[in-house]
């Protein structure tokens, strides 16, 4: 029809539920550029992602740059104290505004004509102002459409129409972020030491995945086994069927985990040291909790879990899994800090961060290095390839041994595919219920 | 306030005889070809017991362990790395990467009041196929900064110190030794 023409393809352009189904997924969809158009507007514009962490925009003026799908944003915290996401363009003529990965401004302004942008988004001055019909009230930056956090962890659906954040992260997801959360004796985190960015030559989708797998282990990590035999891999993922009692649980909503607490065979394994080594976290910690819920607290650890679609919970580290194209990626991470306690402790956790993830460390270079190789054997498999029975891959691994759980999660032997299969199964509602032109309602832009 | 952002010994060059020079640059090079071979053992053999191998994710600046480096090894993490690179299951260096780094630049910053200590810098660009992964040429250049220090008469690496040109941005695996 002429001059109603749709910034949306139409919804059957790329058929979701014909490339995923309960247990295998088409490897078309790891390099479509269809697919990866659909995946920045389905799941980055239109539903909530991850942005980052009050904690690292801690004094007014402070700002963290940061990209929703291929959307650039800021982070900031404004004079008030809130924080604000906000678009890093300029409202006039679209320059972006900061280019560094953070800093501290009273103001941003545009370097092309100084328009002046407060920490919040809203315009406070134009050169020649005479010269403008349109109020400064209605040229704000971009904003998404909601903005939430929970317990410091900030999220935006840009499009502002994807409901309530609470019912976004479900039980499953704020029950991971407590778990992590409640580890810190002030029940804050801080992730504030920088952010290490590792380049990665697959789909982002992958990351969700082998994040998440507890299958590959003793293959994709033989090399970190051997040169660390006494990890607490050991009692966690590595025995196998048998050596381990962790579980692969589906949380609901995408949000998936290996669930490492039935394994562990006494308190702080998961940091590999005992409680004589730490005595003053775990006092802090009993002092903050009371020592039953701290004894429970020092066994169980952090989670290792992902929250849907690009905040990976690896234990003591974040990581943030950012799509750059449908054949590269980033896969950033920084070590958790938990405040309240003292600094050798998280120099420790610091120094963990940096053996287990990153380009250098000793666990995820071989992960990255499986994806590209992924990546590149998936490289010619095409969408009309699904109905003959070419290209597939397999995630079936234990369906049948699947169990409910108290909380509606579903969870299975920590080997077993339930991960995967969680990720996959909210990737497919999305993609296949998001993509119809929206209906109303609130959507992304400046200061209505 | 000097208003200058490098400390003298950033800034003067220190005069050492030819053959300090000579003896200086035959290490470097031997060190950066044992590197680009892969040749862990033999490299491993030039660092001394307390060897601090650094690769910060911005400028080679204030306390490495405020931050998040992508290398940040005393000796024993050192040790670890490289076993891991000898069990022949280091999918990330399976096969090892084909390299060849080019040095220049080479100066000598400072030397110990003792005579025995200098500490070098040079530029590098070091080129790399990525053998085990896309097959791409990968391209690395910076800045290095070795503490020397002579033990029973012979040079060793004390620190090795590598300021990637594009360390604030994110980098492809770095499992090889750079």
């Amino acid at each position: 029809m002429a001059g109603t023409e749709s910034r949306d393809r139409p919804p059957a352009a790329v058929d979701y539920r014909s490339l995923v189904s309960d247990d295998r997924v088409h490897g078309s969809l790891y390099h479509d550029p269809a697919v990866f158009d659909d995946e920045m507007e389905a799941i980055f514009t239109r539903g909530w992602a991850f942005v980052g962490h009050e904690s690292e925009v801690p004094n007014p003026g402070d700002w963290v740059s940061r990209r929703l799908g291929r959307e650039p944003v800021l982070l900031t915290r404004h004079r008030s104290g809130a924080v604000h996401v906000v678009a890093n363009r300029c409202s006039h003529r679209g320059t972006a505004l900061c280019w560094a990965a953070k800093g501290t401004a009273n103001r941003f302004q545009c370097n092309y004509h100084a328009w002046t942008f407060d920490l919040d988004g809203t315009l406070v001055a134009v050169p020649y102002p005479a010269g403008f019909d349109r109020s400064k009230d209605e040229l704000g930056l971009d904003r998404p459409g909601q903005v939430e956090s929970y317990r410091g962890f900030v999220f935006a659906n840009l499009d502002g129409s994807a409901g309530p954040l609470a019912t976004h992260l479900g039980e499953g997801g704020t029950g991971l972020i407590d778990r992590l959360c409640d580890l810190s004796p002030t029940g804050r985190i801080d992730v504030s030491r920088g952010w290490i960015g590792h380049k990665v030559s697959s789909n982002w989708k992958m990351w969700p995945e082998s994040d998440n797998d507890g299958y590959h282990l003793n293959w994709v990590h033989a090399s970190m086994v051997d040169a660390t035999p006494d990890t607490y891999y050991n009692e966690t993922v590595l025995g196998g069927e048998t050596g381990n009692q962790s579980r692969a649980v589906d949380w609901g909503d995408g949000h998936v985990e290996l669930d490492f607490r039935p394994s562990y065979q006494r308190a702080l394994a998961w940091l590999g040291t005992t409680a004589d080594r730490v005595p003053g976290y775990c006092q802090a910690l009993e002092q903050a909790r009371g020592p039953e819920r701290a004894h429970r607290l020092l066994w169980d650890g952090p989670p290792h879990a992902l929250v849907f679609p690009n905040l990976f919970l690896g234990e003591m580290n974040l990581a943030i899994i950012e799509p750059v194209s449908p054949t590269e990626m980033v896969h950033w991470h920084t070590a958790v800090q938990l405040e309240g306690v003292d600094d050798a402790f998280n120099a420790r956790l610091r120094r963990q961060s940096e053996a287990a993830m990153g380009p250098a460390a000793f666990i995820v270079p071989d992960d990255a290095v499986t994806a590209e190789r992924i990546q590149g054997a998936l490289a010619g498999a095409r969408p009309g390839w699904a109905a003959s029975g070419r290209g597939w891959l397999d995630v079936s691994r234990g369906a049948r041994r699947e169990q409910a759980g108290p909380r509606g999660e579903r969870a299975a032997l920590v080997s077993d595919e339930t991960t995967n299969r969680g990720f996959w199964r909210q990737y497919r509602r999305v993609m296949a219920s998001r993509l119809a032109p929206p209906t109303g309602g609130p959507t992304y832009g400046g200061a209505a | 306030m000097t208003g200058r952002a490098d400390a003298p010994v950033e800034t003067t060059r220190i005069p050492v005889s030819a053959d300090e020079q000579r003896e200086i640059e035959t290490f470097l090079f031997l060190e950066a070809r044992l590197a680009d071979e892969s040749r862990y053992d033999e490299w491993e053999a030039l660092v001394t017991d307390d060897m601090h191998y650094w690769v910060p994710a911005g400028p080679a600046e204030g306390d490495p362990t405020a931050t998040l480096s992508y290398i940040n090894d005393n000796r024993a993490r050192l040790a670890t790395r490289i076993r891991q690179l000898q069990t022949g299951s280091r999918h990330a260096q399976t096969p090892a990467s084909v390299m060849r780094r080019l040095l220049a630049n080479i100066e000598v910053l400072a030397v110990g009041d003792d005579g025995a200590t200098y500490v070098t810098t040079a530029n590098f660009v070091l080129y790399e196929l990525a053998a085990q992964s896309t097959q791409e040429l990968r391209v690395w250049p910076g800045r290095v900064r070795h503490t020397l220090r002579r033990v029973d008469g012979q040079l060793r690496m004390a620190a090795k110190v590598v300021e990637l040109v594009t360390a604030t941005r994110p980098q492809p695996n770095l499992a090889f030794i750079l």
